[in-house]
């Protein structure tokens, strides 16, 4: 009975040593083909998502092995700031030797800013793969800058928006479109298609502005995070007031003479502006009658400091003590600028002669001298008579 | 023997004292000094009146040529028509005072007593030459000539212009002293050629002219 014991004992031994190298023969013989199935690639769409942006995240994983196929099984996403829109890969799937399959997962951003790595888990038959990979929520936005803009502006005047578009995250946006709108605005053009802004980028846009009154401008930049919109904004007050830099004519130098019925004007102008005058033009206004041959001058472009000079010819009233002389100018934007400065004219200064009463010493003398004629010939006939 | 034109000027009553016993009226001198005044004359409305004529140039094309012609042509006759008309009305007065001799008489008198106005016009020619290009003339444009206020301020602009009212000054002055001695000799030369007493002769010369004078004078104080 004891020997039976024992016999038993032994074949329970035996079996079990047998069973025992047989699973140890197959575990040797799979962990190297396993070990050789890894994640390739990790692409994040956006590749830097703002909180709460909808994205995609793809996993290539390749199986390295040259001549042997691995059962992959029940792929997923897994992490608990970042929600897993779509489903897992539930199903038993045959990847061949150096072949690659990716896994997609549609996924939201709920964490706040920071850095994360969320995991992607895939199992094969007797074991699984874990990849965590970096993600950034980056909730900086696209910024909209003005580079340059005109020191005050005009009712009715065309100026120009130098602005910047400036992308300081670590991923690309795209379709970025910026809108120009405001009360008694109108703005050219309206709409500014920018499109793809890379990382770091920065883009120029100009756009010229026509106020009517007082406003504000608003600036609304639109922009694609993966297929996530967003936008910044940017409100300018629009003020009328007098540029600091804005082109300057001064006429100086004014000589007036008169030829017949037509006055001749010349003299200079000056740009005492910080900016180019434009098409500047010089012309009477009236009382005064713009006659031939310089009915208009035209000085042409004057830069700062800068000086052309000009003649005019009118025809006046002869009444008028002075008449305007109109100086017109064009800015870079086209806009017509006009300043008027009188200058005296020999028709004027006549009229400007007042009479001081009548002339008391021609009178007198003309009187002294009848007087005496009349007093001669009195005294002559007296004189004769006696 | 005729005297010479200085006796006209310094002794008037010889110079008609001998003239009177002459039997012929000739009028040849007389109308050489009144044609030489109206020469004077001519150059004076030339220069006086371009003045005028620029500021009329901008009314309308050549107007300024035409006032120019017009006031040279018009100073000459305006003298040839000034001695008829004086003689006149001189010799209208000279016959309240009964007074007797021909027409052409007191013609040819008053044409040589024209003599000082002939010196008294070259004076004043000079006296424009140097204030007429200092006159600031205003310009009347053809837009002024349908309204007849600018018209009339332009041309009280011109003559209240100061080289304007100083050169009208000086020339009445000049036309007065030069109109008075030219009466002097009027008289001189009235007496015999309308038979009248000195006294009757100064009224018949001295009335047109001293109401003249006083036209003159009341002109300057208008202007």
């Amino acid at each position: 009975m004891k020997r039976c014991q024992s016999s038993a004992i032994f074949l329970v031994l035996l079996s079990g040593l047998v069973i025992g190298i047989a699973s140890a023969d197959l575990t040797q013989s799979q962990a190297p083909v396993t070990g050789k199935v890894f994640v390739s690639g990790t692409t994040f769409d956006p590749g830097v998502f703002f909180t709460g942006d909808k994205g995609t995240v793809t996993y290539v994983v390749t199986n390295s092995n040259t001549n042997t196929s691995v059962m992959l099984n029940h792929g997923t996403f897994s992490d608990a700031d970042f929600q897993l829109l779509s489903g897992t890969y539930d199903y038993s799937n045959t990847l061949g030797p150096l072949q690659t399959r990716p896994f997609s997962f549609s996924i939201i951003a709920n964490a706040p800013p920071g850095d994360y790595y969320p995991v992607f888990s895939l199992s094969f038959y007797d074991s699984n793969l874990y990849h965590p990979s970096l993600v950034r929520i980056d909730n900086t936005p696209i910024q909209l800058t003005v580079i340059d803009k005109p020191d005050a502006f005009a009712p009715g005047k065309k100026k120009t928006l130098y602005l910047q578009v400036a992308n300081p995250r670590d991923n690309t946006v795209d379709t970025a479109m910026l809108e120009v709108s405001g009360a008694g605005i109108t703005a050219n053009p309206s709409k500014v298609f920018i499109g793809e802004v890379a990382a770091g980028a920065k883009i120029p846009v100009n756009v010229s502005i026509t106020p009517d009154e007082e406003t504000t401008l608003h600036l609304l930049l639109t922009y694609n995070n993966g297929n996530n919109p967003h936008e910044t904004s940017l409100d300018l007050p629009i003020t009328f007031g007098i540029d600091k830099k804005q082109a300057d004519p001064v006429m100086s130098n004014i000589q007036v003479t008169s030829t017949g019925a037509t006055v001749h004007v010349t003299g200079d102008v000056t740009n005492a502006g910080l900016e180019t005058a434009n098409a500047v033009m010089v012309t009477a206004l009236p009382p005064a009658v713009p006659e031939d041959p310089y009915k208009t001058y035209v000085v042409q472009a004057l830069k700062p400091d800068d000086f052309g000079s000009f003649e005019i010819t009118f025809s006046t009233n002869g009444i008028a003590t002075s008449i305007p002389v109109q100086v017109s100018f064009k800015d870079s934007d086209g806009n017509v600028y006009t300043s008027v400065q009188n200058v005296t004219v020999p028709g004027g200064m006549t009229a400007a002669v007042k009479s001081n009463g009548p002339p008391v010493v021609p009178i007198a003398a003309a009187l002294v001298i009848v007087a005496i004629f009349v007093g001669g010939w009195f005294l002559y006939l007296r004189k004769k008579k006696q | 023997m005729i005297r010479s034109f200085t006796d006209i000027l310094i002794n008037p009553g010889a110079f008609f004292a001998e003239m009177a016993g002459e039997q012929e009226e000739r009028l040849t001198r007389p109308l050489i000094i009144i044609l030489a005044g109206g020469v004077v004359a001519a150059i004076y409305g030339y220069l006086v009146g371009g003045a005028t004529a620029q500021m009329m140039a901008g009314a309308m094309p050549g107007l300024d040529a035409i006032i120019t012609i017009s006031t040279t042509i018009g100073a000459l006759i305006g003298v040839f028509i000034f001695w008829l008309v004086w003689t006149a009305v001189i010799f209208a007065l000279s016959m309240l005072f009964k007074g007797q001799g021909s027409f052409k008489r007191t013609l040819q008198v008053i044409g040589y007593g024209y003599l000082p106005q002939v010196i008294g016009t070259v004076i004043s020619i000079i006296v424009a030459f140097e204030y007429v290009p200092k006159i600031v003339v205003p310009h009347i444009t053809s837009a002024m000539m349908q309204d007849p206020v600018a018209i009339q301020e332009a041309t009280k602009a011109l003559m209240q212009d100061p080289a304007m009212m100083e050169m009208t000054q000086i020339i009445s002055i000049i036309s007065i002293v030069f109109l008075l001695w030219s009466a002097n000799i009027w008289i001189f030369g009235l007496q015999k050629a309308r038979n009248l007493s000195p006294r009757n002769a100064a009224l018949c010369v001295g009335i047109p002219v001293i109401a003249y004078i006083l036209y003159l004078i009341y002109n300057l104080g208008a202007v």
